[in-house]
């Protein structure tokens, strides 16, 4: 059967096409490709996690030392962005590869829905945060902090799920 | 062979065949230990690229190392328990994995690593310039950085040992 190019097609076919371009096919029948892809996106989420705790930490109170919020933030800002680019990048290879299974699976939306909050949450108000000069009052750093590891570790854990809760 | 005995061994326990059997118990320790290994390793890589002077650069490394180090600690601990019980459940077929074998080896290394960084060259942290930190430190901090993502890899890989379902 050949489905064409997804424009103004629902989004059921969408994800179907997408699982069988050429890229979805090559990558879901190559046990080596599926695994590296899944090893370079898990190393991205260690350092986007890392970056990100290392900073909410800040926030809480739990920094390094002394060292202000905004220092930490800005120091780490370019490690936050490589683990988020490396996500991004890795992330919709392993989608295509298994697409029409992610359409059917719960997880798979809730983490998208997750992960659009955490990247709006994470470059506004975040960013406004962490990077106030005077730092904003222990209160708003704190419930900015929490939301903040909420969400991240949402992704994680919907994206651990989608891998757990197999669809047939 | 005496390893794979005890493996056998360990596989015939009641604690292996409640986790084998429960899809809920696997898979809670399952995500246990893969979030646990994300969230130690994304620390040490903070501390590793604080040495090769690619992160956190005006911070002195030794106030770097003395908050993150201790608290991978306890990370690490959950990691050993976690990863315990999921060997415990599949000793056998773990005993066949070479990925499994090669994790254990980066483990081993990682932890020699910087066992051999905290007894040498990190007592003389504090007088280092803190713009460039010495060539063994450098060294130091690549080698658990490489360490750190051949033990992610390697644990991926276990996933896609023979006789697995992928996922």
């Amino acid at each position: 059967m050949m489905i064409h190019a997804p424009l103004f097609a629902s989004l059921a076919t969408t994800f179907q096409w997408m699982q069988h371009t050429y890229l979805g096919e090559t990558i879901r029948h190559s046990a080596t490709l599926i695994a590296t892809l899944e090893i370079v996106h898990l190393i991205g989420l260690a350092l986007l996690l890392g970056a990100i705790l290392m900073v909410d930490l800040s926030l809480l109170g739990l920094g390094i030392g002394a060292y202000p919020v905004s220092r930490i933030a800005q120091d780490l800002s370019g490690w936050t962005l490589a683990g988020l680019a490396i996500m991004l990048a890795s992330g919709p290879l392993i989608l295509f590869s298994e697409a029409e299974r992610c359409y059917k699976t719960p997880a798979f939306w809730i983490k998208m829905t997750l992960l659009a909050v955490a990247i709006a949450f994470h470059f506004t108000i975040h960013r406004r945060v962490t990077l106030a000069e005077p730092p904003e009052p222990r209160p708003t750093a704190r419930i900015v902090a929490s939301l903040s590891v909420a969400l991240w570790f949402g992704v994680a854990f919907a994206g651990k799920a989608i891998a757990i809760f197999q669809v047939p | 062979m005496f390893l794979l005995s005890i493996c056998q061994w360990v596989d015939s326990t009641p604690l292996s065949t409640l986790i084998r059997q429960s899809n809920w118990l696997f898979s809670t320790l399952d995500t246990i230990h893969t979030l646990g290994i994300v969230l130690v390793a994304g620390a040490i890589m903070l501390v590793d690229l604080r040495l090769l002077g690619a992160a956190l650069r005006r911070v002195p490394v030794v106030q770097v190392v003395a908050r993150i180090v201790p608290a991978t600690l306890g990370g690490f601990g959950v990691m050993l328990v976690s990863g315990g019980l999921l060997f415990s459940s599949e000793a056998v077929k773990m005993y066949h994995s070479p990925a499994f074998r090669i994790k254990v080896i980066l483990l081993a290394l990682v932890g020699l690593n910087a066992l051999i960084f905290h007894r040498t060259i990190y007592r003389d942290a504090a007088n280092w310039d803190p713009a460039v930190t010495p060539a063994r430190a450098r060294l130091a901090g690549l080698l658990s950085l490489v360490f750190w993502i051949g033990i992610i890899a390697a644990g991926r890989a276990i996933a896609y040992a023979p006789g697995y379902d992928l996922g």
